[in-house]
C-alpha cells in the first residue's frame, strides 16, 4: 500500500544509537503505558519475553578492546510491511490516517504468519492469558486494551496518545504542534535518545533529523521502508 | 453446456484464472474491501480526562521530580516532571516502575503485629492501639530509642525523627542503607571535604563538558543520580557544531556507561588512584595543558610508577599518555570517581586522586549542592563506624526501641556485621516499611507508611544539577490504598504523650511541619507572594527552586600536598583467592529494593540480558580456563561466605576480575523477590576503610569453582553463537 | 502369423491352451496379473464384501488402541485450547512449529492417492485398478486431518470464521493477498474435489453392496449409490464424469501443495523464501505420499487378505514410481541446498550450519531415510515386491519427509535477520501427543471406513479384466487390451 503525503501524518520516530544508554527506562516505560504483562523466569528462559521494545545488545570486538552497542527495537511501522499481507484477516493492517502499521486485537485470530514474516521479530504473542496479581491491575492503562490469549501485538507508537493529541488539537481548532505527541518510551529516554514526529511536517524536529550522514534503517536492504531511522553511534578517537 | 469438451472446460478456467489474477494484481484492495480501524473507538465513548500530579520519585535519593497521571481515582502511569532541574521530564526504568509499589499485591495491609520474630505470623492490629503501643514503647524506651532511616524516608521525616531524638536525648538517627554505602557517599564527601573543604555530595555539569574521565561511576546507570546524569549526557553528546565529547571510562567491569564510553579501560580493583596519579604525573611531565596546569599536576602528583600504572590498566603507556593529554589539553574536561574503587580500602584516596583531576581546569565541570535560603537541608548520611556504634549498642543491650524506616538493615549489611544477633537483642523493633522485607521479618510491629504516591513530603536534592538548589515536593496522588498511616502523623500523635518531644514536635500533622518549612523559603521560580500561593505553587510545579542558580564560584582546591596513590588491600590471599569480587548494583533493581518489583525484575539487565536472576559475570579467557559456560553454576567462595550463582560469560571484564550484580537473594519482601537469585554482599566482610569510617565493600577476593549443575539464563538475547558470518546489521 | 482366440466364452472360464508349453505361459500370466486372472464378478463381490464384514479380536484391538490415541488428541487439543498456546514448545521467533510441519505432511500423504488414481487413469494404467480406492481414501482422510491442523494451530479457535469469507455488515472480507487465504481455498477445493471424485467411482460399488445387504445396511447403501441401477447410460455418465474430474483434480493438487509451501516460500523469512518451493513441495508431497499408499496396499493386503487383488506386480509398479520420485526430490533437493550453499548468504548458511550443527542428528537421520535407503535399495526387483522391505522403506521415507518439513518449517524459523533473536525450539507434550494422535485418528477413520466401503473398486477390477484378451503371436501367449475412446 503506498502512503501518499496528501493526508495524515508520516509518524517516523528516530533512534540515535549514540546515546542510547540501554538503561531499560523505555522498556518500563513501554510496559507501564501499553499493559504489557511481565513474563515470568520460566517463560524468559523458553524465549517467550514479552517486551513490545527491546534493547539489543551486540558485542564488538574482544578484551581489552570490547564494545557493547545497544539498539533499539521496536515495530518499525514499515511503509511496506512484510506482515500485512500476509494477514489472513487484515489484522495487520496499514494506517492511511497515522500511517504505521496497525495491530487490529480483536479480529486477530492468531496465525501468528505476520510474526514469522517480521524480520526484525517485534511481534508479540499472547501465549497465555495476561496475569496481573491483584492489585496490579489497578495500574492499567485505561486507554489501551488488554490483549487475549492468541492475539499478536507489537508496538503502535502509543497510537492512543497520537488519537487523544489529535483530538485534543482538533477541539481547540489548531494544528498539531511538533512534540505535542511523543511516546511513551520516548518521554522517559533520559539521554534523548527517541525523538518522534511527523515526518511530513518539514519543521518538525525529526523532518531535520533524518537527513544526518549517521542515518540508516534498519535492514534497509529489505526494502520494507521502516519509518524509524536509526543514527549510527559515533566514536572520539584518543591513543592508539 | 451438453457439449463441453475437456479442452473447452480447460480453456475456460484458464481464462477464469488469468482474468482473476490480473484483477487482483492490478487494484489495491482496498476496492473491494472497506477496512475499517478499530483503533478508532465508537464515537459515542469518551476517554476519561485524566490529572497529573507533581510529586518526588523515591525509588533512589535522587529526588527527580515526577508527574503521576491519574485516571478515575487511579494512578497509571509515572513520567518526569518536565519543570524539574534534576531529570528535565525524563525518568528511569526504577522510576517509571513506583506503581507496583503502590499496587504491590504484597504490601502490608495495615498496622500488625508479629508474636515471634521472623514466624512471618502477623496479627492485624488498629491504628489506635498500634500508635499507643509506638507511645508506650517510646515512652519506656526514653533515651533507649533507635531510629535507623533511608533512601526512602522523605526529607520531612528525617526531621522529625532528628527533632524527637534530639528532644529525649537519644543519639541523632542513623540514615544508612546500601544505596548510601554503594553511593560511597561517604567517601565522596570526605574526598571532597579534603580537597575543596566542602563536605558534600559532588555535581557535575557534563552538557558542555569535552572531556570525561570516569573512574568506575556508573552515573548513567544506578550511581548517584543516573536520570540527571543521563540528561546531562545526552546533551554531551550532542553539543553545538556536531562536537560529541570524549567519554572515557577506567573500570575493571564495563557498566553501560563504560559501554558509552569511546573508551574503555580495563583497570585493575584497587589501582584506580595509581591510575590517576599516573594521569597527572605525566601531565605534568610532558607539560600537557601549558604551564599552569602542568605545574598544578606537578604539585599533586607524587612519585608515580608509570609502567605499573599502564600495566594496571591492561593498555600501553603510550595510551595512558595519550589519554593524559586529551584531559590536559581540553578546556572543560570532568573526572568523576564512584562506584567500586570508592568502596575499595583506599576508598577516599582513590576517590581523592581521581577527584584532583578536576582541578586541572579549575573544577569547570564540578559543582556542590548551594545551601537554601532556609535553614532546611539534606540529611546527612550516616557512616558505616556510626552503624557499627549502633550495633554495638544494640548487641549491648543498650537500645530498648529501634524504629526503622525506609531502610532494610539486614538486608543492606554484610552479614559479618552481626546486625542479625544485634537485633535480637533489641528489646521491641518497629518497622514502618511497606512491604515485609528482610528486617520486618524480625520487627515485632509493623506499622506501614504510606507509600510515596499516598504520602507527603519533600526531599532537598542532593547533589543538585547546574547549581541550582531544589526542595523537590512530595503529595498524595491517590488517596491511600490500603489502611495505612503516614509515619510522620503517627509519630506526633504517639510523641504528644511525651512532654520533652510533645514540646520539640508541636504540629498537628506533618502537612503542617512541611507547609511551615516550605512557606519559609523565599519566592522560586514557581512564584508565589503569599504563602498560600507558594504552598499551592509548589504542589503544583512539584517542588521549589530558585529561577537561576545562585552565584557560585568553581570550586578551589584546599588541599596541599602529593597525592596518596598507595593500592588497595584485599581480604583472602591471592594464591587461595585469585579472582577480585566486583560488586554492583543492577541498573534495574538498584539496591535490592526493585526486586518486588515485577517490571524490574522481568527488564533485562542492559549489558547481559538477563532478567529474574543473579549471576556471574566472567571473561572468556577465564571461563575458558575454569571449562565454564553459560549456565553453569559456579560457587563463588570469600574468606567471608560463598554463593552459588551461574556463570555469564561477559567479554568486558578484567580476566583477574568476576563480578556480580547486587539486587536479588531476598528472603522476604514478597513474591517477585523472594527466593531468587543470591545476595553477593555475603561475600563481603564488614571492615571498615583505611580511614576508619567507611564500609570497604570492594575488598574481597574470591576463588570460583565450578560444579556439577546448570541453570539456564533467562537472557533476552539469543542463547547461539551467530558464528563468525552473521555481521551486527548496524 | 496371428492366430485369433478360439474360444468365445465366459472371460474367466477361459480355457488353457492345449499347447503345453502356451499353458504354462497362461498360468503364469494368471498368476502374476491380477488382470489376467480372472474370476467370476460374483466371487469378486463375495471376497470384496465378505472381508468388510470381518472384525476380528485384532480389529477390535487396533481400533481400542487408535481410539485411545484419537482421544488423547483430542483432550490435548482442548487442554490447549483452554490453557492457550503457552503449553506448545513454540516461542517469540519460531512461532510456527509442528502443527504447520503436520499440515504440509498430512496434505502430503494425502497427496498421492487422487493423483495415482487421477493420474494413472488418465494414462489407461491398469496397475492403478485394484489400489485405486485405498489410495484415494488415504487422501480423503489425510486431508481430513491437514485441515484440523490450521485450526488447531491458531491461537483464537473461536474466531477462525474471520477467516472465511461471509458476507458481513461491516464490508470485512478475509485478505486475498494471504497465502493462508489461498491455501485454505486450495485445500477446500481439493478436499471437495477429491471426495466427488471417489464418491463418482464408489456408486457403482455401493450399488453392488445394497444389493448383497440386508438391514440397515441395505438401507445406508440404497441411501448413497443414489437409486444406481447400472444402465449403459449411467455407466457412460461415470465415465465422462470420472475423467472429467480426473483432469479437473490433478491442476488442484498441484494448487494444494504449492500453495501449502507458498505459505513459506512468500515470507521472507531465511531459508523460506526461495522459488523452487512449489515444485519441491509437490515431489515432496508425492514421495511421502506414494509411500503411503504402500504402506496403506500392505496393511489392507495383510489385514483383509487380499492377496488375490494386491500382487507383486502392483508393488512392484509402485515401487518403480516410487523410486522415480526418490531421484526427483534428491534432484529438488540438492537444487535448493546447493542454490543456498553456493550464494553464501549468512542467513540462509545460517540455516544450514544449523542442520549440520545442532540439529545434525535430525538432518542426517532425513538423509538417510529420504536418500540411501531409498535409493539404495529400490532399484531391486526383490525389494521392491517384498512386503516386509517395502513396509520398512515407507516407514522411513514417513520418518524421513516429516522430519524434513520439521527442519524447514521450525529450523529455519529459528534463524532470523537479527541474531539477537535466534531461538531454538523444542517440541513439548501437547505437539507429540496431537502429531502421534493425528496419525492415530488417521488410522483410525480409514479402519472404519473399511468395515464400511468396499475398499476394492470391484467394477474397476471386474471392467479391467474383463478387456483382457490374449492372442497367440507364434509361440507366444500376448495380452491384449481394449480400452479404447
Amino acid at each position: 500500500m503506498a502512503e501518499e503525503q496528501s493526508n495524515g501524518h508520516k509518524w517516523t520516530m528516530i533512534v540515535d544509537a549514540d546515546k542510547c544508554t540501554g538503561c531499560q527506562a523505555c522498556v518500563v516505560a513501554c510496559h507501564a503505558e501499553n499493559n504489557v504483562p511481565v513474563s515470568s523466569e520460566d517463560e524468559v528462559i523458553r524465549g517467550r519475553a514479552m517486551h513490545w521494545m527491546r534493547i539489543e545488545r551486540y558485542w564488538e570486538g574482544e578484551y581489552p578492546n570490547v564494545k557493547a552497542r545497544f539498539l533499539p527495537v521496536f515495530c518499525q511501522q514499515c511503509g511496506n510491511a512484510p506482515c500485512e499481507p500476509v494477514c489472513p484477516v487484515y489484522a495487520s493492517y496499514h494506517s492511511t490516517e497515522e500511517n504505521i502499521n496497525i495491530q487490529v486485537y480483536n479480529r486477530c485470530v492468531g496465525t501468528r504468519y505476520c510474526g514469522n514474516n517480521c524480520p526484525y521479530r517485534v511481534r508479540i504473542f499472547n501465549f497465555w492469558a495476561p496475569r496481573f496479581d491483584a492489585p496490579l491491575e489497578q495500574q492499567l492503562n485505561p486507554d489501551v486494551t488488554v490483549r487475549s490469549p492468541g492475539v499478536m501485538e507489537k508496538c503502535t507508537f502509543c497510537i492512543q496518545r497520537i488519537r487523544r493529541g489529535r483530538e485534543q488539537a482538533n477541539i481547540e481548532g489548531r494544528p498539531l504542534e511538533d512534540g505535542e505527541i511523543i511516546p511513551a518510551c520516548a518521554q522517559a529516554c533520559p539521554t534523548d535518545a527517541l525523538v518522534f514526529g511527523d515526518k511530513w511536517d518539514e519543521n518538525s524536529r525529526v523532518a531535520q533529523m533524518v537527513p544526518s550522514e549517521r542515518q540508516f534503517k534498519l535492514l534497509e536492504n529489505l526494502g520494507t521502508e521502516p519509518a524509524v531511522y536509526y543514527l549510527k553511534g559515533g566514536e572520539t578517537h584518543v591513543g592508539e | 453446456m451438453t457439449h463441453l469438451t475437456r479442452r473447452d472446460f480447460l480453456k475456460v478456467s484458464a481464462a477464469g484464472t488469468a482474468t482473476a489474477i490480473l484483477a487482483g494484481c492490478a487494484q489495491e484492495t482496498e476496492r473491494w474491501v472497506a477496512l475499517e480501524p478499530y483503533v478508532r473507538a465508537p464515537e459515542e465513548q469518551l476517554a476519561g480526562i485524566p490529572n497529573w500530579y507533581a510529586s518526588t520519585c523515591r525509588m533512589c535519593p535522587a529526588g527527580c521530580g515526577i508527574i503521576v497521571r491519574v485516571m478515575n481515582g487511579r494512578a497509571v502511569k509515572i513520567e518526569g516532571n518536565p519543570e524539574h532541574p534534576v531529570n528535565r521530564g525524563k525518568l528511569c526504568a526504577r522510576g517509571q516502575s513506583g506503581l507496583q509499589l503502590l499496587y504491590n499485591p504484597d504490601r502490608v495491609t495495615g498496622a500488625v503485629r508479629q508474636g515471634e520474630r521472623g514466624s512471618r505470623k502477623f496479627e492485624p492490629l488498629a491504628w489506635n492501639e498500634a500508635i499507643n503501643t509506638l507511645y508506650e514503647k517510646l515512652d519506656a524506651a526514653d533515651q533507649a530509642v533507635a531510629i535507623w532511616t533511608g533512601s526512602a524516608t522523605s526529607g520531612h521525616l528525617c526531621d522529625l525523627f532528628a527533632r524527637y531524638a534530639g528532644a529525649v536525648g537519644a543519639p541523632a538517627p542513623l540514615r544508612y542503607d546500601l544505596t548510601s554505602a554503594l553511593n560511597s557517599v561517604g567517601a565522596l564527601a570526605a574526598a571532597n571535604n579534603a580537597l575543596f573543604g566542602q563536605a558534600t555530595l559532588p555535581g557535575y555539569t557534563l552538557a558542555q563538558a569535552d572531556v570525561i574521565f570516569s573512574f568506575g561511576a556508573d552515573f548513567l546507570g544506578a550511581w548517584l543520580s543516573a536520570t540527571g546524569f543521563g540528561v546531562e549526557f545526552g546533551q554531551f553528546r550532542s553539543q553545538r557544531f556536531g562536537k560529541r565529547g570524549l567519554l572515557v571510562q577506567f573500570e575493571p567491569k564495563m557498566s553501560i556507561t563504560g559501554a558509552k564510553a569511546d573508551r574503555w579501560v580495563p583497570v585493575q580493583p584497587g589501582a584506580e588512584a595509581l591510575v590517576a596519579g599516573a594521569l597527572l604525573r605525566i601531565i605534568a611531565d610532558e607539560g600537557f595543558g601549558g604551564a599552569e596546569r602542568a605545574g598544578l599536576a606537578a604539585a599533586l602528583a607524587g612519585e608515580v610508577d608509570l609502567d605499573a600504572a599502564a600495566a594496571a590498566c591492561d593498555v600501553p603507556l603510550a595510551d595512558l599518555v595519550a589519554l593524559a593529554r586529551a584531559f590536559a589539553e581540553a578546556e572543560r574536561p570532568v573526572a568523576i570517581p564512584g562506584g567500586a574503587l570508592a568502596g575499595a580500602s583506599n576508598g577516599v584516596a582513590a576517590v581523592t586522586a581521581v577527584q584532583a583531576l578536576n582541578a586541572l581546569a579549575g573544577s569547570s565541570g564540578l559543582g556542590f549542592t548551594p545551601a537554601l535560603p532556609t535553614a532546611l537541608a539534606a540529611p546527612g548520611w550516616s557512616s558505616y563506624a556510626e552503624v557499627q556504634a549502633l550495633v554495638e549498642r544494640m548487641s549491648a543491650g543498650q537500645v530498648r526501641l529501634l524504629l526503622v524506616h525506609g531502610a532494610n538493615p539486614v538486608y543492606d549489611l554484610p552479614p559479618g556485621s552481626g546486625i542479625a544477633d544485634a537485633l535480637a537483642q533489641v528489646e521491641t523493633i518497629i518497622s514502618f516499611n511497606p512491604l515485609v522485607d528482610e528486617t520486618s521479618a524480625l520487627a515485632d510491629y509493623i506499622l506501614p507508611d504510606r507509600t510515596y504516591l499516598e504520602g507527603w513530603g519533600y526531599e532537598v536534592v542532593q547533589p543538585a544539577f547546574r547549581g541550582l538548589p531544589v526542595v523537590s515536593s512530595q503529595q498524595p496522588v491517590v488517596g491511600p490504598f490500603h489502611d495505612v498511616r503516614p509515619t510522620g502523623d503517627v509519630l506526633l500523635t504517639a510523641a504528644r504523650g511525651i512532654p520533652a518531644a510533645a514540646a520539640a514536635l508541636p504540629w498537628t500533622d506533618e502537612v503542617a511541619f512541611i507547609r511551615e518549612q516550605i512557606t519559609a523559603l523565599p519566592k522560586g521560580a514557581s512564584g508565589g507572594d503569599d504563602d498560600e500561593v507558594r504552598w499551592a505553587r509548589f504542589q503544583q510545579h512539584g517542588g521549589w527552586w530558585p529561577e537561576a542558580a545562585p552565584e557560585s564560584a568553581a570550586p578551589e582546591l584546599a588541599a596541599q600536598g602529593t597525592l596518596d596513590v598507595a593500592g588497595a588491600a584485599f581480604d583472602g590471599e591471592a594464591a587461595q583467592y585469585p579472582y577480585y569480587l566486583h560488586l554492583f548494583p543492577s541498573v534495574l533493581l538498584g539496591d535490592g529494593r526493585g526486586a518486588s518489583l515485577p517490571w524490574l525484575q522481568g527488564a533485562p539487565d542492559p549489558l547481559t540480558t538477563v532478567s529474574w536472576q543473579t549471576w556471574v559475570e566472567i571473561n572468556p579467557t577465564t571461563a575458558q580456563a575454569l571449562g565454564v559456560d553459560h549456565g553453569d553454576v559456579v560457587r563463588v567462595e570469600s574468606p567471608h561466605g560463598a554463593v552459588e550463582v551461574p556463570v555469564y560469560v561477559f567479554p568486558g571484564i578484567r580476566p583477574d576480575t568476576v563480578a556480580i550484580p547486587l539486587g536479588q537473594g531476598h528472603s522476604d519482601l514478597g513474591r517477585y523477590a523472594r527466593e531468587r537469585g543470591s545476595h553477593a554482599l555475603h561475600l563481603v566482610g564488614a571492615a571498615l576503610d583505611d580511614v576508619g569510617a567507611n564500609l570497604a565493600w570492594s575488598s574481597a577476593r574470591v576463588r570460583v569453582t565450578k560444579l556439577d549443575k546448570k541453570q539456564a539464563l533467562a537472557r533476552l538475547e539469543s542463547t547461539i553463537d551467530p558464528g563468525e558470518d552473521i555481521h551486527v546489521p548496524f | 502369423m496371428l492366430e485369433s482366440r478360439a474360444t468365445i466364452g465366459p472371460y474367466w472360464d477361459e480355457p488353457l491352451p492345449d499347447d503345453e508349453h502356451l499353458a504354462r505361459q497362461v498360468e503364469h500370466g494368471r498368476e502374476e496379473h491380477l488382470m489376467l486372472d480372472a474370476r467370476p464378478p460374483a466371487e469378486l463381490n463375495q471376497l470384496t464384501l465378505a472381508r468388510m464384514r470381518q472384525t476380528g479380536p485384532r480389529f477390535w484391538i487396533a481400533l481400542a488402541g487408535l481410539g485411545a490415541l484419537t482421544l488423547a488428541f483430542f483432550i490435548a487439543w482442548a487442554i490447549q485450547i483452554v490453557s492457550g498456546l503457552g503449553i506448545t514448545g513454540l516461542n517469540r521467533s519460531v512461532m510456527w512449529g509442528p502443527y504447520i510441519a503436520n499440515l504440509i505432511y498430512f496434505i502430503g500423504i494425502g497427496h498421492a492417492g487422487t493423483f495415482i488414481s487421477a493420474a494413472l487413469r488418465l494414462m489407461r494404467m491398469d496397475f492403478r485398478r485394484p489400489i485405486a480406492r485405498a489410495a484415494e481414501t488415504i487422501t480423503l482422510f489425510g486431508l481430513a486431518c491437514a485441515a484440523l491442523f490450521p485450526i488447531i494451530h491458531v491461537g483464537r479457535i473461536w474466531k477462525l470464521f474471520y477467516m472465511l469469507p461471509i458476507p458481513n455488515q461491516r464490508d470485512l472480507w478475509p485478505n486475498f493477498r494471504s497465502a493462508l487465504f489461498w491455501d485454505m481455498m486450495a485445500i477446500t477445493t481439493y478436499l471437495i474435489g477429491s471426495t466427488l471424485f471417489m464418491y463418482v467411482a464408489l456408486i457403482p460399488d455401493l450399488a453392488m453392496a445394497r444389493d448383497h445387504m440386508t438391514g440397515w445396511r441395505r438401507k445406508l447403501y440404497s441411501a448413497l449409490s443414489l437409486g444406481w441401477r447400472g444402465t449403459e447410460g449411467e455407466w457412460h455418465r461415470l465415465e465422462v464424469v470420472s475423467n472429467l474430474l480426473s483432469f479437473v483434480i490433478i491442476p488442484v493438487m498441484f494448487s494444494v501443495h504449492t500453495g501449502v509451501s507458498w505459505n513459506l516460500s512468500m515470507a521472507i523469512q531465511p531459508g523460506w523464501h526461495s522459488a523452487i518451493f512449489g515444485p519441491f513441495f509437490v515431489v515432496g508431497a508425492l514421495y511421502s505420499g506414494v509411500a503411503a499408499v504402500i504402506l496403506v496396499m500392505i496393511i489392507v493386503r495383510k489385514t483383509m487378505r487380499f492377496g488375490y487383488f494386491m500382487r507383486e506386480e502392483h508393488f512392484n509398479a509402485m515401487g518403480i514410481f516410487l523410486l522415480i520420485l526418490t531421484l526427483t526430490w534428491i534432484y529438488f533437493y540438492f537444487a535448493e541446498w546447493i542454490t543456498n550453499w553456493y550464494g553464501n548468504l549468512p542467513l540462509e548458511k545460517a540455516v544450514q550450519a544449523m542442520l549440520t550443527g545442532p540439529l545434525a542428528p535430525l538432518f542426517y537421520l532425513m538423509l538417510f531415510c529420504n536418500i540411501v535407503v531409498p535409493l539404495g535399495t529400490l532399484w531391486s526387483r526383490r525389494v521392491r515386491t517384498s512386503l516386509p522391505a517395502m513396509l520398512v522403506i515407507g516407514i522411513l521415507i514417513q520418518v524421513g519427509m516429516y522430519i524434513e518439513r520439521v527442519l524447514i518449517v521450525s529450523g529455519s524459523l529459528s534463524r532470523n535477520e537479527l541474531p539477537f533473536n535466534w531461538v531454538n525450539y523444542t517440541p513439548h507434550w501437547p505437539e507429540v501427543t496431537v502429531t502421534l494422535g493425528t496419525l492415530a485418528f488417521l488410522g483410525l477413520l480409514y479402519m472404519v471406513y473399511t468395515r464400511f466401503v468396499p475398499i476394492i473398486p470391484v467394477w474397476e477390477v471386474y471392467e479391467g479384466q474383463a478387456m483382457q484378451g490374449s492372442r497367440r503371436v507364434g509361440r507366444a501367449v500376448m495380452s491384449t487390451r481394449t480400452e479404447v475412446h
